[in-house]
């Protein structure tokens, strides 16, 4: 008999048994799609924070006031205290000090309720110098950035984002003015969305850019803590440098050591390292979970083959009786067990991609598809499938065919 | 005549594990080509067994076997499921046609294995079944036939192939009267057309329409006595 014929009598036993064909693959669509849909999620989530994090800007070093390990034992919340001021940022930006060092921006941020005319849209907001721009790799969409003039006579000017421009006017906003905390403010630029995908919590294209000096003329703000000083190095080999410079030169400035440092210096890279290893567990466990659906599907896969095959011993006495031999029933069980794994993980794959398609929206969560888990839930399915399908048929392949023929 | 079966102090004993069972005990016949052979006897003499055997569906604890010449009794297992389909049709008391097929599939299934290309199998299949007077129910369902009509499918699937052998046990066991005559009748065409012809059963006015009678016995063959 020909594989082609073998094929054809495989794929009839599927049709003629389509509800026991349809239960065996539900359990195998189930246990794909959850593989493909846990572990994407985890990836999801993961590629998020990633993306996130490089949106923040290239070769960036981040200056946070605050010791991320008190000297007391207790844990200050990040970024609580304010022990990072204006001329923290003027020393870092001081060339001959932190020779590694290409833009600071020291950076204020609140919140504020900003007013165009009737509408009221709280926001957060930034202030800063004009090098906040490139340290923080934005661009502008339309308008301008504000200059070193304006932050040092504290224009009453604001950069918006672009999400907070379209909440707040119609049409192009650059021009037109806004209000926030009774202070005037007119609009000159808008930026470009950041490209990161935005939280429910935080949104680097909802917030109001503005001069660091007009913000705490609004905020009535005095002294000159900042909240951050954002700082590019000059490349990337060289940020290890940079983050010794400013190391030094702040524990000097602030009269600390490592032990009781006041301030916090993170790199992009450790902050993508903490996010990935938190975000592996959560992948890993996720994966532990999709694994164990699609042994729960196996076992069902098994179940049904064994039952199947069972059912059908006197269907292959009959076979053999008119002239099968054992590896022309082996191979027509392998086609039947085949076509249930490969039809069952096809369908799971579709379902998989489907709420990764559906799902994200709902849960407020990306899901992206892994190629590899995908495949190997395929693979795991088809396995089971086969395993489960054919070893009891070729047992049975090898009983005479009376004994088989007269099994019930 | 050139014999067609030659049974030598063939023995068979089903060992179920608690007792040995001498189902037979040195069995030797000689059936030639175009005869049509009854075997009678008592239940549980050993009737289905030697037909198992003459079937190629069992093989024989001692004793040999020669099926149109060839020694059947040390054949491997796919050697005898050629020997099955190219030499044998088997009816069954049980009709053992498969339900999700429609009859003319059914008689097509010897030729799928004996590796018959499509189109003409499903000829031949048609031709068998038109042969038993089925032609225009080819298209149903086994469970859409009456009992007889099922035994005639399965007679035209055993006749498919052109074997020299047809073997049938009781093939009348699970019919009524109406249906057992349209059965037998057909026999009596087969024979009369010189295909050779083996029945298992039980009851004489069946055995009656074969040339002669193997009388079973305790797992031996007491006398061939001509009809
Ligand atoms: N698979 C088996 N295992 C054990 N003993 C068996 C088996 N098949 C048949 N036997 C025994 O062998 C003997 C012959 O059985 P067989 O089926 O050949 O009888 P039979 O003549 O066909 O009877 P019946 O007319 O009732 O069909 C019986 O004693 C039976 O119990
Ligand atoms: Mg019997």
């Amino acid at each position: 008999m020909t594989w082609l014929e073998t094929l054809r009598t495989g794929l009839e036993a599927v049709r003629a048994h389509r509800l026991r064909s349809a239960l065996t693959m539900l359990g195998i669509v189930i246990g794909v799609s959850s593989v493909i849909l846990t572990v994407g999620l985890g990836q999801g989530a993961q590629d998020q924070v990633s993306a996130q994090i490089s949106a923040l800007g290239s070769n960036l070093l981040v200056v946070s006031p605050g010791s991320t390990t008190s000297t007391t034992g207790v844990r200050g919340g990040f970024g609580s205290s304010t022990t990072l001021t204006l001329s923290d940022a003027d020393a870092i930006a001081d060339k001959s000090v932190a020779p590694e060092v290409a833009q600071v921006a020291p950076t204020t941020t609140g919140s504020v309720s900003l007013i165009d005319g009737t509408t009221n849209w709280t926001t957060s907001l930034v202030g800063t110098t004009p090098a906040w721009l490139q340290v923080r790799s934005r661009s502008l969409a339309s308008g301008r950035f504000f200059t070193q003039a304006e932050v040092d006579s504290g224009a009453h000017v604001v950069v918006l984002g672009s999400d907070t421009a379209s909440q707040l006017t119609r049409g192009d906003p650059v021009g037109q003015t806004v209000t926030a905390d009774g202070a005037t403010l007119t609009v000159i630029g808008v930026l470009k969305p950041s490209g990161s995908a935005s939280t429910s919590t935080t949104s680097e294209d909802d917030n109001a850019v503005l001069p660091i000096s007009t913000e705490k003329a609004i905020t009535g703000a005095t002294g000159n803590s900042v909240s951050s000083i954002y700082v590019e190095g000059k490349s990337q080999a060289t940020l290890g440098a940079a983050y010794a410079e400013i190391t030094t030169l702040l524990q000097n400035l602030h009269s600390v050591t490592a032990n009781n440092a006041d301030f916090t210096l993170t790199s992009q890279d450790s902050l993508l390292e903490t996010a990935n290893s938190t975000n592996k567990t959560l992948t890993v466990l996720l994966g532990g979970v999709a694994a164990i659906s699609l042994l729960v599907g196996g076992i069902g896969v098994m179940n049904i083959m064994l039952v199947s095959v069972t059912e059908r011993i006197r269907e292959i006495g009959l076979r053999k009786a008119l002239g099968a031999t054992p590896r022309v029933i082996r191979r027509q069980f392998l086609v039947e067990a085949s076509v249930l794994g490969l039809l069952g993980g096809l369908f799971g794959v579709l379902l998989g991609i489907l709420g990764a398609q559906v799902l994200p929206p709902l849960i407020n969560q990306p899901v992206s598809v892994s190629l590899l888990a995908t495949l190997g839930a395929i693979a795991t399915s088809l396995a089971l499938g086969i395993g489960f399908g054919v070893y009891p048929a070729s047992r049975a392949a090898r009983l005479t065919p009376i004994d088989a023929l007269r099994s019930e | 005549m050139t014999a067609i079966i030659e049974l030598s102090a063939v023995t068979k004993t089903y060992d179920t594990g608690v007792v040995k069972v001498d189902a037979l005990r040195g069995v030797n016949a000689r059936i030639d080509e175009g005869e049509y052979v009854a075997v009678v006897g008592p239940s549980g003499s050993g009737k289905s067994t030697l037909m198992h055997i003459l079937g190629c569906l069992d093989v024989p604890t001692s004793g040999t076997y020669h099926l149109a010449g060839e020694d059947v009794s040390t054949m491997t297992e796919a050697d005898l499921a050629a020997v099955r389909n190219r030499r044998i049709g088997f009816v069954f008391q049980q009709f053992n046609l498969l339900a999700s097929m429609p009859a003319w599939r059914n008689v097509e299934l010897p030729l799928v294995y004996a590796a018959v290309p499509r189109a003409e199998r499903k000829e031949r299949a048609l031709a068998a079944l038109a042969k038993v007077g089925l032609a225009e129910r080819a298209d149903h369902k086994p469970g859409e036939l009456s009992g007889g009509q099922q035994q005639r499918v399965a007679v035209a699937r055993a006749l498919v192939t052109e074997p020299a052998l047809l073997l049938a046990d009781e093939p009348t066991g699970n019919l009524d009267s109406e249906s057992t005559t349209d059965v037998l009748n057909l026999f009596d065409e087969l024979s009369a057309l010189g295909r050779t012809i083996v029945l298992i059963t039980h009851e004489h006015d069946v055995a009656a329409r074969a040339g002669r009678s193997l009388i079973v016995r305790d797992g031996s063959i007491q006398l061939g006595a001509p009809a």
